[in-house]
This record gives C-alpha cells, structure tokens and sequence, in this order.
C-alpha cells in the first residue's frame, strides 16, 4: 500500500476523532441505559440506533461531501497518489472510523442480549441482522458518496440509505422466521436469519467494492 | 546529461460544454520559469489541471519530468508542487499537522526551510486551517509545497489574495528555486507585474487556445505604441502587424506586435513616439484584437 | 555585493537596460575593478528577483560591449582592460550628446544656439 494512503487513512481517523470517539461512547452508555429498566430500555435502544446511524450520516456527509466542497480535494490529488489509492484510503479510513463506533456499539449490543437475563436471548439474531445492516448501510452510504457529483445527490443517498434502517425494522422484524423466536429465551439461527444474514452480506461486499471498479474508469476527479 | 523536459503537453483536447480547450502544445525546460496569462475562462486552470492530472485530456499527450499523465501520475507527483488558490487543507488540523503530515509522506521535505517559511510568511504552525484568511491559506499551501523542494512546480493563481509585502516574499522565495536550474516553474497569474518580472517564457491563452508563446524578452521586444502626428494631406502608407489603429484627425496612435526598424522606416518620418508596452499593455491589446477579429 | 541594484517597472526603460546600465556605472566609477567576479546569472536573477533570461541578456551585451569577459565553466568577470572606466564615461557622454543634438534639431535650434546652450550648462554646473 502507497504510504500516502497509509497516512490518508490516519488522516481520516484523526480529523473524525471527535465523532468518532464520542460515537463510540454514546452507544456504550446507551446500551448501559438500556440495561437499567424497561423504559430505560426503550431510551437505551433508540439513541443507540441514532448514534449508530448518526454516525454513518456524519461521516459521509463530512468525510466526502464536505472535502469536495471545501476545496481540500484538491489538496490530496496533489499528493503522489492515484484515483485507486484515493478511493482506496477514502474506504478505509471511512469505514476504520465508522467500525470504531459500530464495534462498540454491537459488542455492547450483544452483552446485553446475551449477558443479561432481563433480555431474552431470542432477540439475538434480530440484533445480530440488525447491526450487519448498519454495517452495510454505511457501505452504500460511501460507496455513493464517492460516486455522487453533486451534493444534492449525496445528500439523497445519506437520508435515503437511512430511511433503510426504518424499513429494515418495519420489514425483517415482522418476518415470521424472526418475530416468533424473538421474545423466546432461545436464539433461533434459522435458514430465514442465513438468507438475510447473506444479503446483507452481498450487499455489503458489492457496496465495498464498486468503487474500486468505477475509479478505474474515473477520468476527472474535479 | 539528459534533458528531459519538465513538462511537454502535445495537441491537448478537453471538450466541456461551454468550452473546449483546443490543440494545446506547451513545453516547459527545467531552469525555466513560464508564465501563463489570458482573460478569465480561457482555459488557464483547466491547463494546469490537466498538466497534473486532476483531469484527463480528450485527446493529445502530456508527459510530465517524463511521466505519463494521468496514467503515470502518482509518480509524477513526487517531484511536482501543484497549488491553486482554491485548494484548501483540512479545516480541522492545524499548519504544524499539515507539516507533519507532509514530512512522512516526501523524505525530502526541509523542516529547516519549512519553519524559515513560517516566519517568513508570518503564520502560526498552531493554528487550525479553517481560521486562516485566503491570502494565509495560499501562504501556507505554497509553503507546504515549497518545503519539499520538488523539481517542478505548477502554481495556478499563487499570489491570489496576498498583500504587496507577501507578494514579495512569496516572488523571492519562487526566484529562490531558480537559483537550482535543474529546477522550473509554471505559473498562471493575473498580476501582469510579477509575471514580467520573473518569466523565461511567457505563453498568452485565449478561449481554450495558445495564441502566444515566446521568450519574455522577444515578446516585449516586439510589441510598440507609435505615435504619429500626419500634416495635412498625407496619409499612411499599408503596413503590416499593425494590430490596433487609432485616429483622433491628425494624430494616429498605432499599436504593433512585430517592430522592427523596418517598420519604423515604412512608417515614414512624422513619428513622434515610439513607447514600449508593459505586460498588461500587451494583454488587453491581444485580447482586444482577437476579440475584433473574431468580429466581436 | 549586489543588493544595491534596482529594477523599477515603472521606469520606461525594460530591466535589462537598468541593470547592464548599473553594472556599467560601478565598474565606470571604479566599484566594481577589473578582473571582479560577477554574480553568477542565476545568483543575480535570485537576489533581484528577475528572470534569468534578462540577467542572460544583460550580460551578453555587456559582454559585447567589452564591459565583461565570460570564461566558459569559471564565470563572468569585469574586463581587465586598462581605462574602462574613462572609455565607458566617455561612451555614455557621446550618447548623451548624439541625444541632445537630434533633440536640438527637433526643435530648430542651429549648431552655435546648441553650443550656447551647452555652455550655459556647463556655467551653472560651476556655480554649484
């Protein structure tokens, strides 16, 4: 790897390290408020679902939107670089900022699920497709970001992509393989978990990798 | 010893919508310092662009200290400052983290140089690039770049919002570089002045074309106002270059881009002054006849 | 060494004319003596900050001129010829003069009303 795309990548976790360091906390203290009673619960799990979403917003809209716009751009193709190297330490370091926040927040997530008795186990897997899907989110979030000419455009894909994460809810929780062991004391890891699992997964890898393909085909970058 | 030179740019296309840039040839020898003028939107920062390959040509070929652009670029840019007046650093971090920044990635940055450059161009490595005005974050690109000492520098704009005093700094630290003639610059500029001054070559662009590229001093050379008082009766003969004619009843003011003794004979003997033009001069009469011959 | 010569780009006259006249006026009143090294071009183009190609000009016209001899590969260095200084004093009166005739015969003026007028100068220049 180029080292100025080493250095871009700790680039982007040092500027982002407010968001991201204060990402990271916010979801941990949300699940701490989740563990404290059912109302806390309710509390805990919807400022963690905004942290973690928030995140994702953040990062996209100040990660690339803001450096077009702001001109730094330029800056960095000035550097020994490439269009792959660019769009290689853009990826990476976005992604290293976002799975700061996404760890702690699902590594906190799963503790409670599976550490605490007041939770049952069951909801595991819906908690499990859950995070993967923010996951992948985010990975669609960058990879139109990248892309994205304008910034009304990637605007639309940050507030769009998000919206996702209500459908998801609205969609995968009332599916039948999910809601009818989620309140259960068992975790049910079925073919209708798999099957989502995967697809979250493929979007996830494609998501990851289109830039690469479509860099190689980007001839102006301003 | 080979001579590469530093950048050659051949039969350069970039169609845009309102503008294309046509059939650009622009060669840059290393100890030289070009100057790059023309009226706004003729294609000046496109060029640069292209020079480093921000943006790709539609046709033609660019090769810079040998490279090719833009496949090659990344090489390139190892030994080439590129700075425009619109680029800025990271807002959040500060001069001194951009300068760490810049010292892991080119060994050969100057931290010497860089903290003289600090002083010289009164900022602070402390504080935050999006606090800094414009004419200070152009200071402070220029001195990111300046710092690595590379071979070649391509500067788009670079005395853009910088008072007569950082002007001066900033002109001295680019003479500085020529002191190396394995070292050039190119350099695009509004300020008439400075251009004159420090340009080996001076290439003149109008609506996406090079209408002129030449040595300084032969292009100031050329270019003459003549004064001329007619008595009563007498006309001027035909005479050739004459690029602008002014009559105001006996007194003709004629505006030529090739003197010569020549012409001054041709002209005859009612010459009452013949004055040299300055850059800028020579800008505004160049447009200005493109402009006429274009039936403007 | 150098620092005391001044390009002004206001002044009509193009810069390689200010400097190959300033060179030639130090080494006319004895500064700069015969047989001193010159800056080097790109050394001079550094300390004015003016392009090396109108240092190039300057020098080469001073060269032509006898003002500077320039050695390949060891530099540029004030002639060693004796009475440079009186010959370069003299060339520029001769400029001078050639001047103040064409702007004489502009002007109408006949040879004895010139030569009035010269004397003239040269009586107030004793008064001082």
């Amino acid at each position: 790897m180029n080292v100025v795309t080493r250095k871009l990548i700790a680039k982007e976790l040092y500027v982002n390290r407010w968001f991201v360091g204060g990402g990271a906390i916010s979801a941990v203290v949300s699940v701490l408020i989740a563990a404290t009673s059912k109302t806390g619960f309710n509390i805990g799990a919807l400022t963690w679902l905004t942290t973690i979403i928030a995140t994702g917003v953040m990062l996209g809209i100040y990660g690339i939107m803001n450096e077009r716009k702001e001109h730094s751009l330029q800056f960095v193709l000035s550097l020994p670089l490439s269009v792959g190297d660019y769009v290689l330490a853009k990826m990476l370091g976005l992604m290293a900022c976002f799975l700061i926040v996404w760890l702690a927040g699902s590594a906190a997530a799963m503790t409670l699920v599976f550490g605490m008795q007041a939770v049952p186990d069951g909801v595991g897997p819906y908690v499990v497709l859950l995070c993967v899907f923010m996951l992948a989110n985010f990975a669609v979030v960058l990879c139109g970001a990248l892309h994205a000419q304008s910034e009304a455009l990637t605007s639309a894909v940050v507030i769009i992509t998000n919206m996702g994460v209500s459908i998801f809810m609205f969609t995968i929780g009332p599916l039948p393989g999910i809601s009818q062991s989620m309140w259960g004391p068992t975790p049910a890891w079925n073919s209708t978990f798999w099957t989502v699992l995967g697809c979250e997964l493929a979007v996830l890898v494609v998501a990851f990798t289109l830039p690469f393909f479509l860099a190689a085909r980007r001839r102006d970058f301003l | 010893m080979t001579n590469h030179k530093h950048l050659s740019m051949r039969g350069v296309r970039k169609n845009y919508r309102f503008f294309t840039l046509d059939d650009l040839t622009l060669e840059l020898e290393p100890g030289q310092v070009m100057g790059f003028v023309g009226p706004n939107g003729a294609g000046k920062s496109t060029t640069l662009r292209l020079a480093i390959g921000l943006i790709a040509p539609d046709a033609g070929e660019i090769r810079v200290l040998g490279h090719d652009i833009p496949k090659n670029q990344a090489a390139a840019k190892r030994d080439v400052g590129f700075v425009s007046a619109e680029m800025r650093l990271f807002p959040h971090a500060t001069l001194g983290w951009h300068m760490d920044f810049m010292k892991s990635i080119y060994p050969e940055w100057d931290g010497g140089y860089a903290a003289t450059l600090v002083k010289r161009f009164n900022l602070r490595t402390e504080q935050n690039a999006r606090s800094l005005s414009l004419g200070e974050h152009v200071k402070a690109t220029l001195l990111l770049a300046l710092a690595r000492r590379p071979k070649l520098l391509i500067l788009d704009e670079p005395t853009t919002g910088l008072d007569p005093v950082a002007r001066h700094e900033v002109i001295s630290e680019f003479m500085d570089v020529l002191r190396d003639e394995s070292r050039s610059i190119l350099f695009s500029s509004h300020n008439t002045v400075d251009v004159e001054r420090i340009s080996d070559t001076i290439a003149f662009i109008d609506r996406g074309r090079i209408v002129e590229c030449s040595n300084k001093e032969d292009f100031l050379d050329r270019w003459r106002r003549i004064q001329v008082q007619l008595p009563p009766g007498t006309a001027l003969p035909d005479l050739p270059n004459i690029v602008h004619r002014q009559i105001d009843g006996h007194f003709v003011t004629l505006t030529t881009n090739q003197f010569s003794e020549g012409l001054q004979a041709l002209i005859g003997p009612h010459v009452t002054g013949i004055q040299r033009m300055n850059l800028e001069e020579i800008f505004v009469a160049n447009v200005m006849h493109h402009r006429e011959a274009r039936g403007q | 060494m150098y620092s005391g010569i001044n390009i002004s780009q206001t002044d009509a006259r193009p810069m390689y004319l200010q400097i190959l006249e300033q060179i030639r006026a130090r080494v006319a009143a004895g500064d700069w003596p015969p047989g001193k090294e010159l800056p080097s071009i790109r050394a001079l183009a550094a300390a004015l900050n003016v392009s090396v190609i109108t240092i190039k000009r300057a020098y080469l016209d001073l060269e032509s001129e006898g003002v500077i001899v320039t050695r390949h590969g060891k530099g540029s260095f004030v002639a060693d010829v004796n009475g440079l200084a009186g010959e370069l004093t003299e060339a520029k009166l001769d400029e001078h003069l050639n001047e103040a005739a064409a702007l004489g015969r502009q002007l109408g003026l006949s040879e004895d009303e010139l030569a009035a007028r010269l004397r003239r100068a040269q009586r107030n220049l004793e008064k001082k």
